[in-house]
This record gives structure tokens, sequence and C-alpha cells, in this order.
């Protein structure tokens, strides 16, 4: 029982930042209508601010989040003025193959630089502490820090998006362009905005994520569809969907101790053969399939 | 014989009505004009035969088959075909290629499909325009484009959705002859929803009215000018109280 | 037989295109007889293999629009079957190509079926999943090798066995796979004549419009998506007897699929040579810098910064590939 528990509570942790990771994705859909297939690449970017940054400055890692948080942003902006204002005036294959593109070059980019081996942190207050929650769950400090942080977050942008001008005007956007033109929201400001606070808020759950995971060059993939799972299980363009689905999907990741529990409690030799653990991440990628072809809107989408 | 026969078609988009309670039939060699104000849920006729939009109820017999509960591809292949409103002209198919894909509906041979499409352009006196590509010619060649397509499936019948919309003059006098063509020499069944008035009253055997999803009137085009229904509903209560006079 | 004359029927091409394509033919024909090193040979193996995993890729992604970026899964399917045929019950190649053929064909309609009922970037995306997950189940398999993969070990037979195409020269895989390339552009030639290439073109333009035409839209997607999968399984089995070392994360992963859109993508997807010019560029692209760069700057990825570069610079400045530009610049000298 005791397994049930600590994983799906680990489940829930690491759900809400892969939540905070997919809102950005979600956010730029969600004005643009163009998928980013380097999203994880900006997410690694972020973990190599969050971790070089702790290591150069001897920072306290958590406080790293403003500046992974600025340098994502301008990387967001960064990209859409050199690269995807082009893109979108083509045909869909274009963007799909452009921001593939994009994708390459970054992960390329990262490993001329920084080497292939894994990095992780391995100062900071929180380090090798944990939390005794009853039940028999531990939770790591660091993942917990992370998963409060990411709430924060979280709600932050979806007051920034509900309450300030700026966020309606986005919103505005993303429901239609036109009409919003003619409002005197300029498009071209809003998609720059949109890949501004998505850059921006996946390196923040980078300079989260990279307090108990570690990054090298290649993790940007497996991110990038995880990320694709949560919104298209949330609703492509919805930011409560992402939070929710977030949870759903760090949950599906911990399957291997679910399936440990289920294991012990039917006890079925064959079960304890399956190589869960190793599959883990393929159960993202079926949930992907399964929730496109059976429920395209996702719980909470508008668009499909 | 009755080529189709249309019983209280009714079609609901949620809350919105499109379609209320319509029958009507129409025999092989007609040709029917559907006319009404914006909004009036033609399209959305055009779209229920044609298989698009499932129906909310009502039952539509095609040439002696129930086509009620059929798909768009199904119904085109049964002989009903029909051309859309508002067409993007997009891609790199020429002229020739774009009614060719209508001919392979009925032949698998590319030599045969391509023959049919030739004749085709021939009737239609646009054999110079034969390898331009869509994109590079005016409107009104793109719809004599999408006409031909569509009569390249050998159908029996075939709905034309607002062909003269935005076409010059000129350009309307070449459509008439071409829906002339279709009607008489190919002896295919035409129904179109049209605004040009000119256009409709001069060509039909018969014209149906709808307004606001239902019809209202059903006749050949003189009469139907001077349905005080119909001048209702395109100029209002009003005029006709006006001219209460001259209608009858 | 009318098929027959439509595949070898190029007379739609300007005269001018046919001269060069068969000086090209040629020139790929007496290669070998020329004074070349051996990692030009093994480029120009490469570029055949790549252009003809681009040719299948190019029907259902070029002339139908749809982008697939799973494609790496049926090289997988062909060149697993291949070798696991081979190692476990001595099947020759020839048996076990077309038998992976019918695996990857069977696999296709079990996922294009749902796969199809996606559009634009969710389709993409879920051929993504699809492949990703093909591959992790391969890395778990014991069947196939799991991680470790498979080793076909020559030591077994004696080459040059044209049965289980095991040789020791590489000039026989040049003819092999020469051979498969002229029919993969026979066979390209005539789909985009065959009724089922004009229903392809007509769905990427207006699927709306295609259905008013009879056109069964889903069906016609999935018939081409079981064609495009045949051409990359073939072309895996041909892998797995060249390499001899074939292992999930090789054969299977996202770069080869991106690979393999990349080549239509860039030469000209939706059109017969464009699979063939993109690979001519790409291929030999990517071998010379590694080997002016040297084998550290493949570490690195030096190449694939490149790439990635040539990626984002074609879909921003003309998605519609080089031969793309050249039928505009065609088009606008005859108008």
């Amino acid at each position: 029982m005791d397994i049930l528990v600590s994983s799906l509570f680990a489940g829930l942790l690491i759900g809400m930042v892969l939540a905070m990771m997919a809102l950005g994705l979600t956010i730029i859909f969600g004005v643009m209508d163009i998928v980013n297939f380097a999203h994880g690449e900006f997410l690694m970017v972020g973990m190599y601010t969050g971790l070089l940054t702790a290591q150069a400055t001897g920072m306290e890692p958590l406080l790293t989040l403003p500046i992974a948080a600025v340098a994502g942003f301008l990387l967001g902006i960064i990209c859409y003025f050199g690269f995807i204002k082009f893109v979108i005036r083509g045909p869909m294959v274009a963007q799909l193959l452009g921001t593939f593109g994009l994708m390459i070059f970054l992960r390329n980019l990262a490993l001329l630089f920084f080497g292939a081996e894994d990095r992780a942190i391995h100062h900071g207050i929180l380090v090798g502490k944990s939390f005794e929650l009853g039940m028999g769950v531990i939770a790591p400090a660091t993942k917990l820090a992370a998963a409060a942080l990411s709430v924060i977050a979280f709600w932050v942008v979806w007051m920034v998006i509900n309450r300030t001008k700026i966020g309606k005007a986005l919103t505005a956007t993303s429901l239609n362009a036109q009409g919003a033109r003619y409002m005197g929201i300029s498009t071209e400001r809003m998609n720059a905005l949109a890949w501004g606070i998505g850059g921006g808020t996946v390196t923040i759950a980078g300079a989260l994520l990279v307090n108990f995971w570690s990054v090298n060059p290649f993790m940007g993939l497996l991110f990038t569809m995880i990320a694709f799972a949560i919104v298209a299980l949330g609703g492509f363009g919805s930011v409560p969907g992402a939070f929710f689905a977030g949870l759903v999907v760090g949950i599906i990741t911990e399957i291997p101790g679910i399936w440990d529990f289920f294991t012990f409690l039917f006890n079925f030799d064959w079960m304890a053969d399956v190589p869960m653990t190793s599959l883990k991440y393929m159960w993202v990628y079926l949930a992907y399939f399964v929730i496109m072809v059976v429920r395209p809107r996702g719980l909470f989408g508008w668009k499909r | 014989m009755a080529l189709l026969e249309v019983h209280n078609l009714t079609k609901y988009f949620g809350g919105l009505k499109a379609n209320e309670d319509i029958s009507f039939s129409m025999k092989e060699e007609e040709l029917v004009g559907l006319i009404g104000p914006n909004g009036a849920g033609k399209t959305t006729l055009f779209n229920c035969i044609a298989g698009l939009h499932p129906l909310t109820s009502g039952k539509i017999i095609f040439n002696r088959h129930d086509i009620t509960e059929l798909k768009d591809y199904e119904v085109a292949r049964l002989g009903l075909a029909r051309t859309f409103q508002i067409y993007i002209a997009s891609g790199d198919m020429t002229v020739v290629e774009n009614i060719m894909v209508g001919c392979f509906m009925r032949t698998r041979s590319r030599s045969q499909a391509k023959a049919r499409a030739e004749q085709i352009m021939k009737d239609f006196k646009m054999h110079d325009l034969s390898d331009y590509i869509l994109s590079e010619l005016p409107v009104a060649s793109q719809k004599q484009v999408t006409i031909a397509a569509a009569v390249g499936t050998d159908p029996k019948m075939l709905l034309l959705d607002e062909v003269a919309a935005g076409l010059n003059p000129s350009e309307i006098e070449e459509i008439m002859a071409t829906i002339r063509h279709i009607h008489h020499k190919m002896e295919i069944t035409v129904m179109l929803i049209e605004h040009v008035m000119e256009l409709v009253m001069n060509i039909s055997d018969r014209v149906i009215v709808l307004d606001s999803g239902q019809k209202i009137a059903d006749g050949n085009p003189e009469t139907i000018a001077k349905d005080p229904n119909v001048v209702k509903a395109y100029l209002g209560e009003r005029y006709v109280q006006e001219h209460a006079a001259e209608l009858t | 037989m009318e098929a027959l004359k439509n595949a070898l029927d190029f007379s739609d091409f300007p005269r001018l295109d046919m001269i060069i394509a068969g000086a090209i033919g040629g020139l790929l024909v007496i290669f070998p007889a020329t004074p070349h090193s051996a990692f030009a040979m093994v480029t120009m193996i490469q570029f055949l293999m790549f252009s003809l995993y681009g040719m299948g890729w190019n029907t259902i992604g070029g002339y139908g629009g749809q982008v697939d970026l799973g494609k790496a899964q049926y090289v997988g399917i062909g060149a697993f079957t291949t070798a696991v045929l081979m190692i476990r019950w001595d099947i020759p190649f020839w048996v076990s190509m077309p038998i992976g053929v019918c695996f990857a064909v069977v696999w296709s309609f079990i996922i294009g079926y749902p796969l199809f009922r996606l559009k634009g970037h969710y389709f993409a995306i879920a051929t993504i999943a699809t492949s990703l997950v093909l591959k992790d189940i391969f890395e778990v398999w014991d069947f196939v090798g799991a991680a470790r993969g498979l080793e076909i070990s020559p030591i077994k037979y004696i080459p040059p066995d044209f049965l289980r195409l095991i040789f020791r020269e590489d000039i026989y895989y040049y003819y092999v796979i020469l051979g498969f390339f002229f029919l993969g552009i026979l066979y390209v030639n005539w789909f985009r004549k065959s009724r089922l290439g004009f229903q392809l073109r007509s769905i990427r333009d207006n699927e709306e419009v295609s259905k008013s035409l009879g056109i069964n839209v889903h069906w016609a997607k999935i018939k081409t998506y079981a064609i495009a999968t045949s051409f990359v399984s073939v072309v895996g089995s041909f892998h797995a007897c060249y390499i001899k070392n074939i292992e999930p994360e090789d054969t299977m992963s996202l770069e080869i699929s991106i690979l393999i859109a990349l080549m239509a993508m860039l030469g000209g997807a939706g059109s017969l040579w464009g699979p063939i010019i993109g690979a001519g560029i790409l291929i030999p692209l990517k071998s010379y810098l590694k080997e002016w760069l040297g084998a550290r700057a493949g570490l690195i990825g030096i190449d694939l910064i490149i790439y990635g570069a040539i990626i984002m610079l074609v879909s921003a400045v003309e998605p519609r590939g080089i031969w793309g530009i050249v039928e505009k610049v065609r088009r606008r000298k005859r108008n």
C-alpha cells in the first residue's frame, strides 16, 4: 500500500513541475496555432542556465529561477523574431520541419558547448533533505520545493493572463487574431509575447527540474513528447487544462511504482517480469495517441 | 419518375435550426433554382443532400436509393455531384489534372480519365487553359474548372452552389452557357443555388424558395416572382403591403 | 499493362530533365568502375538508400501532404525481421524482405486507421509517438535483441552470397541497392500517374472537394501510407544485411525519421526527383562534414548543427524545396 501512495504522491509532485513545463507550449499554441518541437530544448536550456548560474556563483539553486526566466524569455523572443516569424507564413510542413530544425540546432549546440555528460546540482540547502509525510511517503525536499514553486508560478501566470490588460490581449489574439487587431492589439507583438512567456515558463520549470534531475543535451525530445501529451490531454490552449493534465501525466510516469503495487497485490509471476521502468515513458506516448484519437479536445480545450 | 425526393428534411446545429421540414422532389432533366435570402439554409440543404451533414430527421431518396445515411463520397459515387461556394485554389494541380480527379471516379485507367477530361474541356471551351494551375487563373475560370471536375464524375445530378458569385456580366453569360450545356447536351439534372436573379429566373424550369430554414414557395419563375411570401422574405412586409396591387 | 506503360513513360517531363536524369543514371551505373575511395562508395550506397527512403515518404508526405515523422519504425520492422529470420532460421534476404514488408504493412494498417483521423501537426506528433512506442518496445524485447540489438556475423556464410545478401565487397551491395533505386523510380512514376496518386494530390489540395468527387479520403491515405511503409521496410531489410549490426537506437530513432522526411522536403516534396535531389545534397554533406571536421566533430554534433540550420533555412525561405524553386522559375518563364 505504501508503494502505491508514495508513487501517487511522487507522481503528483513531478506532475506539477511537468505541468509548468507544458504551460509554455499551450500558451504558444493558443495564441499562434504553431507547435514548437523545440520545446524540450528550451527546457534543457533552462536547466543548464539554472545549473551553471548556481555553480558559477555558488548561489542557492532555487534562487536562480528569475535568471532562468529571463534567459527563457529572451530565447523565446529571439526565436520568434529571428525565425518563427518567417516560418509561419509558409505551409504547415514548413512549420513542423522548421521547429524541428530548431530542435536539432539547439540540441547539438548544447552538445558543443556543454559536452554529452550528465550534470546535476549537488549543493543547496535542500539537497539531501527529505520530509516524512506519513503512510510511508518520503518526499525529498528538493522535489517538494520544486512542486510548490511550480504551483506558485502557475498561479502567477494564470493571474497575469486573466487579470492584467496584457494577459487579456493575449487571450484575445488567441481567440480571434483578426478581431483583436481591430481593437488595436498587434498580433505580431502578441506572438512575440507568447513566445517570450512560453520560453520563460519552461526555463523556470527547467531550473526547478535540474535540482533533482540531471541534464544532458539529448533529453529534450522526451520532455517535448511529455509536454505534448499534457497539452493534448488538458486541451490545446488551456492553462488550467495544462495543470490538471500535468498531474495526470506525472502519475503516468510513476507507473512502475503503481505496477509494483499491483504485482504485489495480485501476485502473478509474469507481472514481475515486465520491464515497466524502461517502458514508463512509452505510456506517455501511448496516452497522447489515445487521447488524440478518442477525445481530441482534451479536458478543457476549445481547439482541436 | 422522381430522381430526387426530399422528405421532411430537418437539420439542427445544436440549438440552431438550419433546415426545417423541407420536402420537394425533382424529375430527371429538370433544372431547379434554389433561392432565398442570406442565411435561409440553402447551402445547408445542399450539404445535407450531398451527405456532408447527417440529418436531424427526414429522408432523402436519390435514383431510388435511400441516401439519408450515406457519407459524402458515397453519395458522389451514386451519381450526385456538387460544387462548393467558397473554394480556395491551392496546390499545384493543373486544370486537366483537376478534371481528371473527377473522371477517376469512374475509371482506373489514366488514359481514359485523360481522354474524358479533354472531352469535357473541349465542351466547356477551356482547352487552352489545360496546363495552368488554378491559382494562375481568374475566378470565373476557376469556377468553370470545379464544375468540370464535378461533371467528370459522370453524375446524373449536379448541385451548383452560387457559381455566379463575384462574376461580371460577360462571365455570367459564359457560366450560363456552361450550365445550359450540362443541362441540355449532357442531360444532367441540375439544382442551383443563386443570388444572381437574372441567371436563375432565366434558366430554371422551376424555383424553390427558402426563408429562415423553411420552404416557402415552389413553382415556375414567373409565379415565384409575384408570390407575396417570396417578396416579403426579400424585401420585407412593408414592401408587400405597398405593392399589394401588383402581386397576386 | 497500362500500369507498366505508365511506369516507363516519362514523356510528360521536359526533354532537358530526361537528358540530365539519363546522364545521372548512366553515371550511377558506371560509378563502381571509376576510381573512387571506399568512403565514396559507402556514401553512394547511403545516398541510394536514403533516396529510396525519401521516395517512399514522398508518396504520403509529399503527394499526400501528410507530414509523417515516424518512418523510422518501419526501418526497424524491415531490418529486424530480416535479421531475426536470418540469424535464427537462416532465411535468405529475398524471402525475409517480403515478410518484413508484410509485417510493416500490417502494422501500418493497424495504426493507420486511427492515425489518419488526425490532421496537420496533431498527425505529425502522433506519428512520432507511435514510432517511439515501437522503439521502446524493441528496446526491451529480447527476441529482437533488446537494446543491444542483433548482429549478423558474416563468418557463418561464404560470400558472395546472393541469396542472403552477404558480400565482402561493397560493389555488390551497390548494384543491389541501385537496382532497387531504379525500380523505386519506376514505381513512383507509376504512382503519380495512377488513380491513387491523383486522389492523394487532390486530398492535399482540398479534402472536402475530394470527397465530393467520390474519393474515400481516409482509405486513400491509409493505402498510400502502406505503400510508403513498404518502401521503407525494403530498404530497412537491405540495411540489416549491409550494416549487419543493428540496434533500435540506431535504426529506429527520431533522427532517422527526420532525415527521411528531410530528403523529400529539401529536394521538393510531391515531385518525382525531389527526394533524390534532397538525398543527393544531404547525404554527401553529412558524410563529408564528418570527414573534414573529423570524427570528433561528429561527436560534438557540428554536422547536425549545420543540418538543423539548413532545415530552418529551407522551411523559412522555400518550403517547397529545390524542385519547387525549379518549377516556379519554369512557370514564370512560361507565362
